[in-house]
């Protein structure tokens, strides 16, 4: 009983006192950002056709469509040219803050905000990668994604020397400003009925808006250290509780994938892969196709292979070292299906899910590459590098005073 | 801050249920070095929020991944009684679908193909051959390392909606019946406007829809039979809008 409480005691400390995986959750952010990003800018000539009030399926349509299921999408507030090249465009920037880790937790609700109103708005232009982007973009705005690898942990740093330096920090002008300019637009939206639809997610947008303004409020006087540590406790269960909702989400899809595959005939008699290979809706290089698929030993193996991967890999979260194999075995399949079947952002959004479960000691070292990489980048250009950031930096001292 | 926390055990600790259960690190037996973090930093009004925060977040996170992993199974006896609660909280934002390629892949090639009757400049009347649309998505896919959805998705899907909203008499079934027929409509209209020489030339009145279904042959090295026949669906003509007419969908 004694050693319960205690284990459960612990157990509340960890989850009270930082935001854990602050590498992994900085990864699927600019995994799941980067995709989305990608994918506007790859469409990017085809918008009005996927998403523009004229488009095949027309303003009229997605209007009595979501009036039924309640989805929200902001772009149906007006069947407007413009008002749909401003959505296309915030959409685009959001993305791009996001990834950068700019202001994130604004950034995250923007981007949420732009995915659901371009996916809600044409939902059957779909595919699995904009399920899984639809799923995270939600869950992204829970968590603390920005800690490391962002502007943000820049910005934090900074203030940190400052203010170590004994000097005055300059006061944050963007801040207040964006959170100005947000609540405006949720409240034009609200009085003129455009939140009328369904109540989830602008409830959250004014859950979030409101405690962005909480925390900033807090933040201000140095008197109320109690509730700026409560606050600061709520987050980082928040993003505790987010964390291992994306990673059972994840587990979900590959349970999902394997469990259902295993019921199928062509599944068992090891054939079901050739088959994809060969619809002409997935085959960008039917040669590939052939050669792959000219041995039936290989497309057995492959087959079997991929049921049992995808059967398996919850169970493999139980051992480290196992689980970090199946998730190269998967990043590797993903990628392959990328050129294979031609669905790069939906293998690039997986890709970005499976990260989610990637050890810190590589992930840390992937950073020190990817900032020495930058670095030569920049002294080759004549730019400044700014310091390397430690991980204590992020998660210790200063971590209630960046949302 | 010690102080605080000593004396918060005593009144906390014997009402805290299992759900707001709070540390019970001894702060005496600790050396006072580490600045402490988290719950063990509040004094006990504030612990008591944190702690019921705690809990929403749990019982929350919980709930949402039991509601996902209920709409993800396959039909049981939990979901036969408390389906629409699972529906009703699953739908819309968290609608997810992972069947992919499961249980069984497809394995027909279903072609999408269209005809128009066009009024031409003259006055007169045309009716067009057969465009096979899926086959010019087809061609746009291959070769190409990042497909547009319009070429992957946009018709295939149209399709499929289409298909799963109505009955094998092409009849509509419920409002999205009604919706698929004039996405598809719509769309055939677009891409005729866009790629077909004749309906260019003149005004479309109106379109006819037919798919093509082809088996995938099956491969070199299994002895299955099956026909390399088109099997195919047509569906009535249908007149566009005058607003389709014109070129509206773009």
């Amino acid at each position: 009983m004694n050693g319960l409480s205690l284990t459960l005691s612990r157990g509340v400390a960890r989850v009270t006192e930082a935001a854990l995986g602050p590498y992994q959750s900085a990864v699927i952010r600019i995994g799941f950002a980067g995709t989305w990003l990608l994918f506007l800018l790859r469409e990017f000539p085809h918008r009005q056709e996927l998403y523009g009030p004229s488009g095949p399926w027309g303003w009229n349509l997605a209007k009595e469509l979501t009036a039924d299921n309640h989805a929200f999408t902001a772009l149906l507030w007006s069947d407007g040219r413009l008002w749909f090249e401003f959505c296309y465009t915030l959409a685009v920037l959001a993305a791009t803050a996001l990834m950068l880790g700019w202001r994130t937790r604004t950034a995250s609700l923007l981007f949420m905000v732009g995915v659901l109103s371009l996916q809600n708005r044409s939902v059957f232009v779909g595919d699995g990668g904009d399920n899984v982007l639809h799923l995270m973009s939600i869950y992204l705005v829970f968590t603390r994604c920005g800690q490391v690898w962002s502007l943000d942990a820049r910005r934090a740093a900074r203030v940190a020397a400052t203010r170590a330096r004994g000097e005055r920090v300059p006061a944050d002008r963007v801040g207040p400003v964006l959170w100005a300019v947000l609540g405006l637009a949720l409240g034009t939206a609200t009085l003129t009925g455009r939140f009328d639809n369904g109540w989830l997610i602008p409830a959250l947008l004014w859950t979030a808006w409101a405690v962005l303004g909480l925390w900033w409020a807090v933040g201000r006087r140095a008197a109320w250290h109690e509730p700026r540590a409560l606050l600061d406790v709520i987050a980082n269960v928040l993003h505790n509780g987010a964390l291992v909702v994306i990673m059972a989400e994840a587990c979900l899809i590959y349970a999902t994938a394997g469990w259902y595959k295993v019921q199928g005939s062509r599944w068992q008699d090891g054939t079901a892969v050739y088959y994809p290979l060969h619809l002409d809706y997935f085959s960008p290089w039917p040669g590939l196709a052939d050669l792959m698929s000219s041995s039936g030993t290989i497309m057995m193996i492959v087959a079997y292979g991929t049921v049992m991967v995808q059967v398996a890999f919850p169970f493999t979260l139980f051992n480290r070292r196992v689980k970090n194999v199946l998730l190269v075995l998967m990043m590797t399949e993903h990628a392959v299906i990328a050129v294979v079947l031609g669905l790069p952002f939906f293998s690039l959004a997986m890709i970005a899910a499976d990260a989610v479960f990637l050890p810190t000691s590589f992930l840390r070292r992937l950073g020190d590459l990817a900032a020495r990489a930058r670095g030569r980048l920049t002294r080759s250009t004549g730019g400044t590098v700014p310091a390397p950031r430690s991980p204590e930096d992020s998660t210790a001292d200063h971590v209630g005073f960046t949302a | 801050m010690d102080a605080y926390d000593e004396d918060s055990r005593g009144p906390q600790a014997p009402d805290g249920s299992a759900g707001t259960r709070l540390p019970e690190e001894p702060p005496e037996h600790h050396p006072p070095s580490p600045p402490r973090t988290g719950v063990a930093a509040l004094s006990p009004r504030y612990q008591v929020a944190a702690a019921l925060a705690l809990a929403v977040v749990a019982v929350a996170g919980c709930v949402h991944l039991l509601m996902v992993f209920l709409s993800l199974a396959p039909a049981n006896t939990v979901t036969k009684q408390h389906g629409q609660a699972v529906q009703d909280w699953v739908y819309p934002e968290f609608e997810q679908n992972w069947k992919l390629f499961a249980p069984n892949p497809l394995q027909q090639n279903i072609a999408v193909q269209v005809r128009a009757e066009v009024r031409m400049r003259d006055g007169g009347l045309r009716t067009t051959g057969w465009t096979d649309l899926s086959a010019q998505d087809g061609r746009a896919i291959d070769g190409n390392p990042v497909p547009s959805h319009t070429q992957q998705n946009e018709l295939r899907r149209a399709w499929d909606f289409f298909a799963a909203t109505h009955g094998g008499d092409n009849r509509p079934v419920g409002m999205r019946g009604s919706l698929s027929e004039q996405y598809l409509r719509r769309l055939v209209a677009m891409r005729l406007y866009r790629d077909d020489p004749t309906s260019r030339e003149g005004v479309i009145q109106r379109v006819q829809v037919r798919s093509s279904t082809t088996n995938v042959p099956p491969p070199s090295w299994s002895r299955e039979q099956i026909s390399d026949k088109p099997v195919y669906r047509v569906l009535p003509w249908w007149s566009l809008t005058s607003d389709e007419a014109a070129g509206g969908v773009r």
